[in-house]
């Protein structure tokens, strides 16, 4: 609005954008929900009301087209239903909802937002359907007009039909009107034809809205007492009334301004069946937890994720100061172990670390949010694709509680849409063959979150007909990324995880086999990246699960400290199996490959100490190895000193001036040390095949 | 009548060179250093400055010049740069010059040749010669192709 001052419009902004997600969020469930039960009213008040305040806030921020199209899908919704609109109705809501969608992110960026046609196109397709409405009013230019012509046209006949058209009134008046009638009072819907030709227009106007306030109190007025608008023809309010209708009737008659007068009363009767169905829809179709989410609402408070992650940067800080002073403090007992300062010391210390240790954990609880956020919006990603394919899908979803970090659950929903959309694409197999095989012809798809130790593990399973992993080996040496020896070492699991490699990701190559391995390995990139891992489990006919496994924040980390070639070093625990060691006779080259034979698997050799450019470690000793899993394969580090298990503070490197692919962050230990945090992947990838040859797969 | 200009002065082999002390965030002594692997050649590491992680580059070597001995005098210059900190080694760091703009000269077209345009002005203080360098330059040009979010050259401060 123009009254603001920028900063606070762009402030206003930012709240709106933020809003606006779940308010679009709530329109695409109502629309999946208005595709099992069409004519719910529950749904259509929860559409409307979203309508309504997506409208309000557009406009309060100056998007008029947003505001206008929220305001014509408002009025379609608030005309009267008609009975067996169905698919057209869930149709128009989800359509609606992407282009707002579409629309606002336009406007983030501050370009022009994309016309909105396909829903218009739906607007007027579902109205066409609608015998008592008039498509055409719907693209005329914003004006406060709604569907149905004047009153004077109307025989009484007609008044019936006409009057959810003529009375659109939002959800908050009709919430008010219902409780003026409900009070006893006898509202009146009341229309005003203007004269058209009417010298001093709006003079006439406020004088007709004059009239209104004296016949009682105003419930709702379209158009709005502010409008100015040059092209009104029919003034309509809602008036809660003690006069009788015909003294209303003969107050508004004034000649040479109105032209014809529609009045009529707003039938107890008519709100009570309203109100009846509302009242055995409520416990099923607004479940009690909208009204707790009611109360969240009301609760919370909306921050900045920069401002938390401020805050948890410098909690950050505080814990290398405390392991600091702990260094210092146990310094401090060793040299003067008599002094009676030293008892005192340790325990102000005890009691800071217990106050840092709550503050770090209630800094990490406002990161954490439910991964229900994620969940919510895979049921439209089965609809749509399970619509696009002509199949019949149905979605599970359970643990929605499990607490994730923000940004986790942000970096995961790339890789999940994409799985899901794999699962109903090409997972689930079409209806009769699913008969065939002795299946329900409804598809399942699953998506399940649970705790694991410190890791959350995010299940995407189907019930499809799994991967079929002897012809993606096939597939695999064809394509040149396995060799055929190679591909009879594989065990079974190590052959599925072939889906992850890029040369197997386009569609057309996989088709003819399962499909899976579109963009897989972006997947296991996104996964990754966010120190996670993917692990796939599938039973040829039964279904294939995804096991998506993530740490719980990104904060900080429990990692193995390690020293190689001089310098430290550290690696996420989670990717470490397991610790031993050896000695340089048992390494051995095969294929221009330093393997190391442990038990009985063979592992790939990564001489850390190349990392750096220091001397190398010194040959035939007994050297420490770790094994670490790297997407599924695992690499023996050679290192030179255990130096133990931290929970480190991570620090990212992006401020710094080189590219540094080899190291995922850094940490700051108690004594001031920088220890970096090996990039698993790209270091493996590096190293592992520090001698060229040809394949590593 | 231009105001003088506020350099603080540091020696890199046998030069004294300066840059603005607006840039200058603080002048430290060496620290252990962590080398980053993979990393470019005269990148020597990142160092922990009070908590903060920031990456330290070797003026020397960026020079050209026969690495010096490590020494007592050494300090890293802590500077802002595009709103990245950048911690540069340097021989000694001597003091605050104030040198009259008058006295601030563009430097010899050869010298430009020379030094990849690093030098951005020549300024005379008691006889002796400053160079005036341009950092977002030093750390932009040449072979520091590993550079990340300086390839729009930023106007030059001084």
């Amino acid at each position: 609005m123009t009254f603001f001052s920028e900063e606070r419009a762009a402030e206003l902004r930012e709240v709106f954008f933020e809003s606006s997600q779940e308010i679009l969020q709530g329109l695409n469930e109502c629309g999946l929900a208005l595709e099992k039960h069409a004519d719910d009213p529950a749904i259509l008040r929860r559409v409307r009301r979203a309508l309504h305040t997506l409208k309000g806030d557009a406009a309060a921020c100056g998007y008029l087209d947003m505001s206008k199209l929220a305001h014509d899908l408002e009025d379609a919704f608030s005309a009267e239903l008609p009975a067996g609109k169905t698919g057209a109705l869930a149709e128009l809501v989800l359509t609606a909802a992407d282009t707002f969608h579409a629309m606002l992110s336009a406007y983030r960026e501050n370009i022009l937002p994309p016309p909105s046609e396909a829903v218009r196109a739906c607007l007027q397709q579902y109205l066409g359907q609608h015998p008592g409405q008039h498509p055409a009013q719907h693209s005329a230019p914003h004006s406060a007009q709604h569907p149905g012509g004047g009153p004077s046209t109307l025989p009484p006949a007609e008044h019936s039909a006409s009057r959810g058209a003529q009375f659109g009134w939002s959800e908050y008046e009709q919430m008010m009107i219902e409780e003026a009638v409900a009070r006893g009072e006898a509202v009146y819907n009341v229309a005003l034809e203007i004269v058209p030709d009417s010298p001093l227009r709006a003079a006439a106007l406020q004088l007709v809205r004059n009239v209104l306030h004296a016949c009682g109190s105003i419930l709702a007025l379209r158009p709005d007492d502010n409008v100015v608008v040059e092209d009104v023809k029919v003034i309509e309010a809602a008036v809660a009334s003690s006069r009788s209708r015909d003294w209303i009737e003969q107050k508004c008659a004034i000649p040479s301004v109105v032209s014809a007068i529609l009045i009529e009363k707003i039938e107890d009767s008519e709100m009570k069946i309203v109100e009846s169905g509302q009242a055995h829809l409520v416990p099923q179709a607004v479940p009690p937890s909208s009204v707790a989410a009611l109360h969240t609402v009301e609760n919370s408070l909306r921050v900045d994720t920069a401002r938390i992650d401020a805050v948890m940067n410098l909690v950050g800080e505080l814990i290398i100061g405390k392991s600091a002073l702990q260094q210092i403090v146990s310094e401090f007992e060793k040299r003067l172990p008599r002094d009676p300062l030293r008892s005192r010391f340790v325990d102000a210390l005890a009691f800071q670390s217990r106050v840092l240790g709550d503050l770090q954990k209630s800094v990490m609880k406002i990161r954490m949010v439910p991964v229900e956020q994620l969940f919510r919006r895979f049921p439209r990603v089965v609809r749509d694709v399970a619509k696009s394919c002509g199949k019949d899908v149905a979605l599970t979803v359970s643990g929605q509680q499990t607490d994730l970090d923000k940004s986790i659950l942000d970096a995961l929903a790339e890789p999940m849409a994409h799985l899901v959309r794999n699962a109903v694409g090409h997972g689930i197999e079409p209806s009769e063959e699913r008969i065939a095989a002795g299946k329900p012809a409804r598809g399942m798809v699953r998506l399940k979150a649970y705790h694991q130790g410190n890791q959350v593990v995010i299940e995407v399973g189907d019930d499809g007909r799994g991967i079929d992993s002897a012809s993606l080996l096939s597939k695999a040496i064809e394509r040149g990324i396995i060799t055929r020896e190679e591909a009879a070492r594989l065990s079974p699991a190590e052959s599925l995880n072939l889906v992850f490699q890029p040369g197997l990701s386009t569609a057309s190559q996989v088709t003819e086999i399962s499909g899976r391995g579109v963009g897989m390995d972006v997947v296991r990139t996104a996964l990754e990246h966010m120190k996670g891992s993917v692990r796939i489990e599938s039973k040829p006919g039964v279904g294939t699960t995804f096991l998506l496994m993530v740490p719980l924040t990104l904060a900080s980390i429990q990692a193995l400290l390690f020293r190689a070639g001089d310098q430290l070093y550290a690696v996420p625990l989670t990717m470490v199996l397991e610790i031993t060691r050896a000695t340089e006779d048992e390494i051995h080259r095969v294929d221009n490959r330093e393997v190391l034979r442990l038990r009985d698997q063979v592992l790939t050799v990564v001489r850390l100490d190349r990392l750096a450019r220091t001397r190398p470690v010194a040959v035939a000793r007994r050297l420490y190895v770790v094994v670490v899993a790297v997407a599924d394969r695992k690499f023996a580090l050679l290192v030179d000193r255990m130096v133990g298990e931290e929970e480190l503070v991570m620090k990212s490197l992006d401020g710094c001036l080189f590219d540094a692919e080899m190291v995922s962050g850094a940490s700051i230990l108690g004594d001031g040390t920088v220890v970096l945090i090996l990039n698993l992947p790209a270091v493996t990838a590096r190293l592992g095949k520090a001698q060229p040859l040809e394949a590593t797969a | 009548m231009k105001k003088d200009l506020h350099l603080v002065g540091f020696r890199v082999g046998r030069e004294t060179f300066g840059v603005p002390i607006a840039m200058v965030r603080e002048i430290v002594r060496v620290p252990e250093i962590t080398a980053v692997p993979n990393a470019p050649d005269h990148v020597e590491g990142v160092i922990n400055l009070r908590g903060k992680i920031v990456p330290v580059v070797d003026l020397r070597r960026r020079f050209g010049q026969p690495e010096v001995q490590k020494s007592k005098t050494n300090r890293i210059l802590v500077v802002d740069l595009a709103d990245k900190i950048v911690g540069l080694i340097v021989h000694s760091a001597s003091e605050v010059l104030k040198i009259p703009a008058a006295d601030m000269e563009a430097p010899d077209t050869l010298l430009q040749e020379n030094q990849n345009n690093f030098v951005i002005g020549v300024g005379k203080l008691h006889g002796r010669l400053i160079l005036l360098l341009d950092l977002n330059k030093v750390l932009q040009r040449g072979e520091l192709n590993g550079l990340n979010g300086l390839e729009q050259p930023a106007l030059a401060k001084a």
